[in-house]
């Protein structure tokens, strides 16, 4: 986009939130079951019904407020956002408005650029829609997901770019599987980001806001954005008016499609849910959120990089999944060389966790047992191009690298007078190449020690071995 | 109220008003929102505003699934149509 215009984009972000039931019933919250079954006479909006507050999402709700960085409630209470569509039996969804449970916060993403910063403008508690298919002049409904617990983080429109934009989904979503509040996947739906966009001048601050729904990844969400931006900046070139509406990304024609125009500001109608009271945390429930506190993956990358000698590049793939860096910090711990593991997991361990389909954790190479094969290599008990077959074994037959090493015989044979027996016979039986290498053919060197490795099964160590033949041919 | 602000308000309500019910409605609502009006008179800026008057602890729920006490196949049954175990209604897409 050209550099006459600034853009300003702001998020809508929704997360599952990791809790055994609904919002404000017993139901179970799960996905995958039959349609209709996990619900009761609460989240189907009967009369009469009495909604209670799940305390483990309100727990997990105030803990991603305070690891946001935002002014925690005293005093939150829920509202009663009315709408009418029938995801919602009861024909509104309680949500929170005026008193959510976190305000002002803010977060930092890294970005190639460097650390950033956005505003968060709130952090919110409220209850999922039923899933509806639309098929031909039918809706079907299944009022499973009706109730599930949800928190809505909204952010101020800080984010300058769409790349940047997925860059900070990245890292929020990282943040929430560090924290175990939500699993936060995009594509199935456990986490849902709207974005809102709009572009001005530079200098006159905020342009006309578009909102972007239907991105399914944070890929997505930066394709969506980028289109976006680029037909906002087409208009304004044309010297038209951009219209405040809602879009859709249609992720088949990689394009944003209208979905309604807003004529009139919509009007929820919040009021105070009366069947809630006002929930006011004490200093146990302060002290519990604290306590959960765990640390944060940027702080977590800039420590790795710091204390471990990795470059960005490293240390974002090691702590982009909290298992890895779980497995590659206690590698360290045990004795393995922070640079070595990292070349190790990044590339041949992956590549057999890929041929294998298996995840790290699934997989039978434990941080020990990684930590025990650079071992062997470091103290020359094999090569590194062995260490791969072994890795092989680890994998195939489940084995420590060390009971692999000993089983299949796979050692190097550094002892000096094996190493000198295996010289001695090889050259007696090559007496010309000897003698071409004496008259000055140093290329001839190669060849006695291919010579020299078959005979020793490839597990001669190299350097003693070179030693030796060098000695005897003077 | 003027009309066209009850109109707006009754839709919003999805409520359908033909022209006689609007015009008694009209004076009615007037009538109530005078009533307000009085009580905004009052100065209240120094006081927390009353949602919820008689409950005053918290009052939160443990995350354990509960037993269900009406059985989710009759409550379906109050549903205008079924296809499989979805509600099945006119497209509202
Ligand atoms: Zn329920």
């Amino acid at each position: 986009m050209s550099n006459k215009y600034e853009t300003f984009i702001g998020l809508e972000i929704h997360i599952h939130l990791e809790a055994n039931t609904k919002m404000f019933c017993g139901c179970k919250a799960q996905y995958g079951d039959e349609p209709n079954t996990n619900i009761c006479p609460v989240c189907m909006g009967y009369p009469g019904v009495l909604p209670m507050v799940n305390e483990k999402a309100m727990e997990l709700g105030y803990k991603v407020a305070r690891a946001l960085n935002c002014k925690l409630s005293k005093n939150t209470f829920f509202e009663r956002k009315n709408y009418f569509y029938p995801d919602m039996p009861k024909n509104y969804q309680i949500s929170q408005f005026e008193e959510p449970v976190g305000v002002d916060g803010w977060m930092d993403f890294d970005t190639p650029e460097g650390t950033k910063k956005i505003r968060i403008h709130d952090v919110h508690l409220e209850e999922d829609a039923g899933k509806m298919i639309h098929a031909g002049d039918m809706s079907l409904c299944d009022y499973n997901r009706a109730g599930y617990p949800l928190l809505e983080i909204v952010t101020e429109p800080d984010i300058k770019t769409p790349e940047d934009t997925e860059l900070f989904l990245r890292n929020f979503q990282r943040m929430v599987r560090y924290m175990g509040v939500s699993d936060g996947n995009m594509d199935e739906g456990s986490m849902k980001c709207d974005a809102n966009i709009s572009i001005n001048l530079v200098g006159k601050g905020l342009g006309t806001k578009v909102e972007l729904k239907n991105m399914n990844s944070p890929r997505f969400v930066r394709k969506g954005l980028s289109y976006e931006e680029e037909r906002q900046a087409d208009m304004l070139d044309q010297g038209k008016a951009l219209t405040q509406e809602t879009r859709l990304w249609n992720e088949n024609r990689d394009q944003t499609e209208v979905m309604r125009t807003k004529e009139e500001a919509e009007d929820y109608r919040y009021f105070p849910e009366p069947d809630l009271p006002i929930f006011r945390p004490d200093q146990t429930f302060f002290d519990l959120v604290e306590s959960g506190l765990v640390e944060l993956p940027l702080t977590r990358k800039h420590r790795m990089m710091e204390e471990y000698k990795l470059s960005a590049d490293q240390a974002e793939y090691i702590h982009d999944d909290l298992y890895l860096a779980d497995y590659f910090e206690e590698a360290v711990k045990l004795g393995g060389d922070s640079v070595q593991l990292f070349a190790w997991l990044s590339s041949d361990v992956k590549k057999l966790l890929n041929r294998e389909n298996l995840s790290l954790q699934d997989s039978p190479l434990t941080a020990s047992w990684l930590t025990e094969l650079l071992e062997l290599i470091s103290s020359e008990a094999i090569s590194g191009k062995i260490a791969k077959k072994v890795l092989d074994f680890v994998f195939s037959d489940k084995k420590s690298p060390k009971t692999i090493v000993e089983e299949k015989g796979m050692s190097q044979v550094s002892d000096p007078a094996v190493l000198t027996a295996a010289v001695d016979k090889v050259m007696a039986a090559n007496p010309d190449v000897v003698e071409a290498i004496k008259g000055g053919d140093n290329k001839q060197r190669g060849f006695l020690m291919g010579q020299l490795m078959k005979e020793t099964g490839g597990k001669a160590a190299p350097v003693p071995l070179q030693k030796i033949l060098a000695e005897k041919l003077g | 109220m003027d009309t066209k602000e009850l109109y707006h308000t009754a839709s919003l309500a999805r409520l359908e008003l033909d022209e006689k019910e609007a015009e008694k409605l009209s004076r009615e609502v007037s009538q109530m929102l005078e009533y307000f009006n009085h009580m905004l008179e009052l100065d209240v800026s120094n006081l927390e505003p009353t949602t919820h008057a008689l409950m005053k602890n918290n009052r939160l729920r443990r995350d354990v699934v509960a037993e269900q006490t009406v059985d989710p196949d009759e409550m379906l049954e109050n549903a205008p149509d079924l296809e499989d175990r979805f509600v099945l209604i006119p497209n509202v897409l």
